[in-house]
């Protein structure tokens, strides 16, 4: 029962993104996994120009894409050095007022997670504006309207804030008197802070700026605001939906989810070498203290399968099926997509011809319900349906 | 090289709290001194008082006859061990011990030298490379007082430092801190509220109580001759009994109890007039049980209620006539099955071993 319930969580947390990742791979032009049309990485390269000329672009050619994606880069770079200190120099504070004072100020610095981002994106224009406005024409008045700037500025002011919670947690477990021990032992200040103080903090260092990057990198609600003429990932991908989603948006999640699961991997498996490396340390130690051959004997374990291979070699096995069915069924390759445009290149010359000739029926349908009993797959699956919308780029 | 520490009224206050109240205490140079008193009596804020990191709110501290208000913790001469040793884990052996050279911008080489030179004086040689966490309770006691004598201090200031560690090794801790003491020459101030570890390292205690102090002397002059009824619980075992004094006769003064007259021996400092509320102490290994021929001063009637084994000495519980209870020990080698519960005997103790001093509270209180 447990099994079943686990599994219906986990299609229910991954199903989504699953389905998704597939349609990524789908040639149509509409993300969709039935109707299947062909196999292909077109939606990673070049996108599709469409028969009528319209250009669909694919991960790799659409510009818009990735200058939002290095404007996204040079914010959560901006906001990692800006908010890391921040809060760490907040939680060190922490550590330095009196009892009372404590809860009240640590009330006041955990507020701005509280605020909705839409307020702190907007209240940061707001205020920059006027500032720019001070100034006239100059530096101050070109970084006031600046929406890189601006978006860095309001990303720092709650993303500080769960530094500062990081940096909160480890502190608690510090133990003070080591600080006094290097201060008695002749260190400065300064000396206690930087061998004594941040090595402690190094690993929550770590955390806080990889936390940070990825708030900022995500960020969407303070940053469409903020960002004022500029464009970031976030805001692109946005801009996009509002217009119909292509299959490109699916690659690009995919690639997101694979570079994810590649860091994830990474991070734990240097995490797991760190360990046993320490835990290798340790047994030394233990063995010799002890010359006690019986503990030397239980540490000599046998070989074991990893439990990793299975589902390894489950997924092997069902791309490789997948992938003899996709041939089999011709459903890969240049010519499957030639023939899918000739298919869809007719019905649409169909189309057009039935509208035609139902101009007077197309009158009377305008007084009734709107749509009728229109297939909606057929409308979005057709982008040149969009074209008044400003199409695709 | 060493150097005297003088506390010169001392006061140290929180709030309206006095943690320390008006010391005054000139320790030796080259002396291994003990301030020895019950938990929470402000041992702690007067050695953070002498090493700086904390400014007594009245009084002086002086170190080699110098002043030392406004000069920080990291510009005295002092060395502070603290109770929990403080170690820096992410450093290894060597590392924690070269710690105050580094910070002096002292070589690499000379750092790695004295590193060296520190690990053989602690019996620690080769082990320089490993990490604080792999050594032993007994090991890392070792590195904190090499780490802390890197600079050669003139003053160590140690704050409780064995009370982590198992019997056994507090023990031998015990004389292996006297012996390094002995080697590097310098200043010892050691806290504890062990008695046993204060007595047996120190060459003179200081006891406390509520941030004063009671008594300053040589270990055995404080156990033989006790100030106030407070250091004569503290210090060893002491039984009390209450009474008056009825008489004064030289140094020795009578005391009528509801168990009868004893003669004790009064304090230079403390004498006592006919009349006065008074206790006379007398230690458990003082009463005897008398034997043909003894003549004892003082004779006590008591009715045995229990006893246990110790090893060595063998303790029974009694209770006198008003109800007051007294603890006597034997040494192992008498033989004392005779006595049982319930059986009553006849204690004698001399009045030289017995001292009477005005009445006030106990620490057993
Ligand atoms: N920073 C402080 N603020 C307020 N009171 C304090 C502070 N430090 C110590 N005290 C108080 O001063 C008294 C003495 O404390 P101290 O730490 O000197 O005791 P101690 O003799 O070292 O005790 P222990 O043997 O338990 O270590 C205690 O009652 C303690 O509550
Ligand atoms: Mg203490």
């Amino acid at each position: 029962m447990m099994g079943i319930y686990i599994f219906i969580f986990f299609a229910y947390l991954f199903g989504p993104l699953i389905i998704m990742s597939i349609t990524a791979f789908n040639s149509a032009e509409f993300p969709s996994i039935t109707p299947w049309e062909c196999f292909s990485f077109r939606w990673f390269n070049e996108g599709k120009i469409a028969y009528d000329g319209q250009h669909l672009a694919g991960l790799l050619s659409d510009w818009r894409l990735h200058d939002g994606i290095i404007s996204s880069l040079i914010i959560g770079a901006g906001v990692v050095t800006l908010s890391v200190p921040i809060g760490m120099a907040a939680a060190i504070v922490l550590t330095q007022v009196r009892s009372q004072l404590r809860d009240i100020y640590y009330s006041i610095s955990i507020m701005p997670v509280l605020f909705p981002g839409v307020i702190i994106g907007i209240s940061t224009v707001v205020l920059w504006d006027r500032i720019a406005g001070l100034g006239g024409e100059g530096f101050i008045a070109d970084i006031g309207r600046n929406g890189i700037f601006l978006t860095i500025l309001a990303q720092t002011c709650f993303i500080s804030t769960y530094c500062f919670l990081i940096f909160v947690a480890r502190l608690q477990r510090f133990d003070q008197t080591q600080e006094e021990a290097a201060l008695d032992l002749g260190a400065s200040q300064t000396q206690v802070f930087f061998k004594i103080l941040v090595p402690y903090l190094s690993p929550a260092i770590a955390s806080a700026a990889v936390i940070a990057f990825l708030f900022s990198f995500e960020n969407y609600n303070t940053t469409v605001f903020s960002i004022l003429s500029d464009q970031t990932l976030t805001t692109v991908i946005a801009s996009k939906v509002r217009l119909g989603i292509s299959p490109a948006l699916s690659a690009l999640a995919l690639t997101i989810i694979a570079l994810t699961i590649i860091a994830a991997v990474t991070y734990e498996v240097l995490r797991r070498r760190a360990e046993k490396r320490y835990a290798e340390s340790q047994e030394k130690f233990v063995k010799e203290k002890a010359a006690d051959n019986r503990i030397n004997k239980k540490y000599k374990a046998g070989f074991r399968i990893p439990k990793g291979i299975t589902a390894i070699l489950l997924i092997v096995v069902f791309a490789t099926y997948g992938a003899t069915q996709i041939v089999k069924n011709d459903l890969y390759g240049q010519s499957c997509i030639d023939a899918a445009d000739k298919e869809k290149k007719s019905k649409f010359l169909e189309q057009l011809q039935t509208l035609e000739s139902n101009e007077l029926t197309d009158e009377e349908l305008s007084g009734g319900s709107l749509g009728g009993n229109q297939d909606y797959g057929d409308i979005f699956g057709d982008p040149s349906l969009f074209q008044d919308f400003g199409g695709f780029d | 090289m060493s150097a005297d520490v003088e506390l010169s009224d001392v006061s140290v206050t929180f709030g309206s709290f006095y943690a320390a109240k008006n010391v005054n205490v000139k320790v030796n140079g080259g002396e291994f001194f003990s301030f020895l008193g019950p938990s929470g009596c402000g041992k702690t804020t007067l050695l953070r008082a002498i090493s700086g990191f904390q400014e007594p709110s009245e009084g002086k501290v002086l170190i080699d006859n110098k002043d030392m208000s406004g000069i920080g913790p990291n510009k005295r001469p002092t060395a502070l061990i603290f109770q929990n040793l403080a170690l820096f884990p992410l450093m290894s052996v060597s590392e924690n011990i070269a710690f105050s050279l580094e910070v002096r911008g002292v070589s690499k080489e000379e750092r790695k030298k004295r590193a060296d030179e520190l690990l053989e004086l602690i019996a620690l040689e080769g082990q320089g490379d490993k990490k604080v966490h792999q050594l032993s309770g007994g090991q890392k006691q070792r590195v904190a007082i090499a780490r802390a004598l890197a600079v050669e201090p003139k003053v160590l200031l140690l704050d409780e430092p064995l009370s982590a560690l198992d019997l056994k090794l507090r023990q031998r801790m015990r004389t292996e801190l006297r012996e390094i003491q002995k080697r590097v020459n310098i200043t010892f101030i050691y806290i504890t509220h062990d008695q046993g570890e204060a007595l047996t390292m120190s060459d003179r205690i200081a006891v406390m109580n509520e941030g004063e102090l009671e008594q300053i002397g040589k270990c055995d002059e404080v156990y033989n001759n006790p100030l106030t009824p407070f250091v004569a619980t503290f210090v060893g075992e002491n039984n009390p009994l209450y009474g008056k004094v009825t008489g004064i006769e030289g140094d020795k003064a009578k005391i009528e109890t509801a168990d009868g007259q004893y003669l004790a021996t009064m304090n230079e400092s403390k004498k006592l007039n006919i009349g006065d509320e008074s206790i006379a102490f007398v230690r458990p290994e003082s009463l005897f049980i008398p034997r043909d021929g003894d003549n004892f001063d003082n004779k006590i009637d008591v009715n045995i209620e229990s006893f246990e084994f110790e090893g060595n000495l063998k303790n029974f519980y009694a209770s006198l006539k008003s109800g007051a209870k007294i603890k006597f020990s034997v040494p192992n080698a008498i033989d004392t099955s005779s006595i049982t519960s319930g059986s009553s005997i006849v204690l004698g103790f001399e009045s030289s071993k017995s001292v009477i001093l005005p009445k006030a509270s106990l620490a057993i209180d």
